[in-house]
């Protein structure tokens, strides 16, 4: 960060970010307002809402740690150091699809272990 | 950090002590306006509509009772009166709520700001001037560890150690009915004691702090880097597992769960959740338009103004994070220029301009907290308490999250008081920085938890 930040149409990074992060914000609540899309008859599903959510979830996580938080420019130590607990995140994700009642039959396959005594049970 | 024979002078923490006093008459004058006056109307347009709302009943009941009102009947026109007035009263009580917690957090908020700046400007106000023990022969970029850190995290040891009983006697200070349990209360009071104690010695050392000095990591993998960072990233890497918990142990209970969202989610819903009897209430189901909580009408009780707080303070956190990027930006550019017009006024030099960021920052954050409680008192007077499972978990969740906004909040005040009196500039700006790295963390938590708790 300092003075010599690359400009895009006369404003640095940190500014379309800002921008970015308020749009999707934006668009993050609309998605929960509206039952149909705006000016047409076509419903928003319980499932489009949820892929909504986690996309825009992302991008605005991507925003403020790269950019914010610098990471896109640190070297890949401090990458590292802020990715390495996401393992466990995802483990812990992943031990919902172990533990939930449902997870033998009900879940998708690729986050269950289907073990074949559990299905026998 | 150490401030390296860089003496600031006793009147200079002095200002500290009068910050604090600005602070808490804003803090009284917010508390007098919205938690008194304002409240007080709105108290007594709530009393007016709870007895409109019992004569509504009561009318409606004398109907049922003799026979001339279809009980069942949600079309009667005394049934409907009855639940418009209940509507109202309700939307008079969380009005009124609105404003006495909006007004009380204030001067809680402000209470506590001032009992930490002021408390540690006079501390160091009054220590005598200490002898300088860097003399000629020691290399200006010595490094010189502090002790605070650890002195700190002994005193949250011992404070928590007694928290039960320091709880308990917070309830009895606003209940009659609880009775404070002093066994482990001096315990906690002595951890609050030891915690002022080595933030106030930390702040002695960092506020001469003028960019000389810092300590460099000297091995691989961090090799030339600042050690503070490397702390900070490591601290964050932590506190990313602490949310991590509490997400995971939400979405892992929410899969159970027969929410309305799940049960429109499938066709005809599963086991244990085949009808809206079986619905249970998140937190989402209060605020989110199209929730599962109805009114006497049926209708679902979320809807703009209920979201309100939540989506103004996403906002919030977002243009914080904007500003104290911008605190950060203007610190390290030498070559800083006076904006034309009305900024031009507001920050005329780059000195000012670092400290008004800070400030936005800072109140950015604040009306976080003023918004996130009075949105939980909306919720509670609504019956969505700590006592559900559903509670817990979101109460939990953002609570431990609100904690993180206010101890930011808390250091963010200090750097307020150092832009008005040292100042920071591209050889100090760090200080920003990596305060900004944790504000930034607590920004993206809530990038997960605002989607996760009041959207889904």
């Amino acid at each position: 960060m300092g003075e010599h930040a690359k400009l895009y149409m006369g404003k640095d990074i940190y500014f379309w970010n800002f921008i970015v992060l308020m749009v999707f914000t934006l668009f993050e609540l609309g998605a929960v307002f509206f039952e149909t899309v705006p000016g047409t008859e076509i419903d928003i599903s319980r499932s489009a809402v949820w892929a909504i959510l986690i996309v825009v979830g992302l991008v605005k996580g991507y925003g403020i740690a790269a950019y914010f938080m610098h990471l896109k420019d640190e070297h890949k130590w401090f990458n590292i150091t802020f990715l390495f607990p996401w393992i466990f995140v995802a483990l812990m994700l992943w031990g919902i699809g172990l533990s939930n009642p449902e997870g033998v039959t009900g879940l998708p396959s690729w986050c269950t272990p289907d073990w074949s005594y559990a299905t026998e049970r | 950090m150490s401030g390296h024979g860089n003496h600031v002078a006793n009147s200079t923490w002095m200002r500290a002590v009068m910050m604090a006093g600005l602070i808490l008459t804003i803090g009284i004058v917010g508390f007098a306006v919205l938690g008194v006056f304002v409240a007080e109307n709105k108290h007594h347009t709530w009393e007016d509509e709870h007895h409109h709302y019992e004569d509504a009943k009561d009318e409606w009941t004398a109907g049922v009772a003799d026979g001339s009102v279809n009980g069942s009947d949600h079309s009667e026109p005394l049934y409907i009166a009855k639940e418009e007035a209940h509507n109202s009263e309700i939307a008079a009580h969380l009005s009124y709520l609105t404003y006495r917690v909006a007004g009380v957090t204030m001067l809680f908020i402000a209470g506590a700001y001032a009992t930490f700046i002021g408390l540690g400007g006079f501390l160091n106000a009054s220590k005598p001037k200490g002898d300088d023990h860097h003399d000629d022969h020691h290399d200006e970029h010595e490094h010189h560890g502090s002790a605070s850190p650890i002195i700190f995290s002994f005193g949250i040891m011992v404070f928590l150690w007694g928290l039960p009983d320091f709880i308990v006697a917070c309830k009895a200070l606003l209940d009659d009915t609880v009775t404070a349990e002093l066994g482990m209360l001096g315990v906690s009071v002595s951890g609050l004691l030891i915690i002022v104690i080595a933030v106030s010695n930390w702040w002695f050392e960092d506020l001469p702090f003028i960019g000389h000095g810092e300590q460099i990591a000297t091995s691989y993998p961090f090799e030339g880097d600042h050690i503070r960072k490397v702390g900070l990233w490591v601290f964050i890497m932590s506190e990313i597992m602490v949310f991590a918990t509490f997400f995971s142990s939400y979405l892992r209970m929410r899969t159970e769960w027969c929410t309305k969202w799940a049960f429109e989610n499938s066709n005809g819903g599963f086991d244990g959740c085949r009808s809206e009897d079986d619905w249970v209430l998140t937190a989402s189901d209060y605020l989110r338009p199209g929730g599962a909580k109805l009114d006497g009408f049926g209708e679902s009780v979320g809807d703009f103004w209920t979201l309100l707080p939540g989506g103004i303070n996403t906002f919030a956190l977002i243009i914080s994070s904007y500003t104290i990027v911008l605190a950060l930006k203007t610190a390290k550019n030498a070559k800083w220029e006076a904006p034309k017009g009305f900024m031009g006024k507001l920050m005329p030099t780059r000195k000012a301009a670092v400290r008004n960021y800070l400030i936005a920052t800072l109140m950015l954050g604040s009306l976080f907290i003023v918004l996130k409680l009075v949105e939980w008192s909306h919720l509670v007077a609504e019956g969505f308490t700590i006592g559900t499972v559903q509670g817990s978990i979101f109460y939990i969740a953002t609570g431990a999250h609100g904690l993180h906004v206010f101890i930011g909040l808390l250091i963010m005040l200090y750097l307020v008081f150092k832009a008005d009196t040292v100042g920071f500039d591209e050889d100090n700006a760090q200080g920003i920085e990596y305060f900004g790295l944790y504000w930034h963390f607590v920004d993206l938590a809530w990038v997960v938890i605002f989607p996760a708790f009041y959207l889904y």
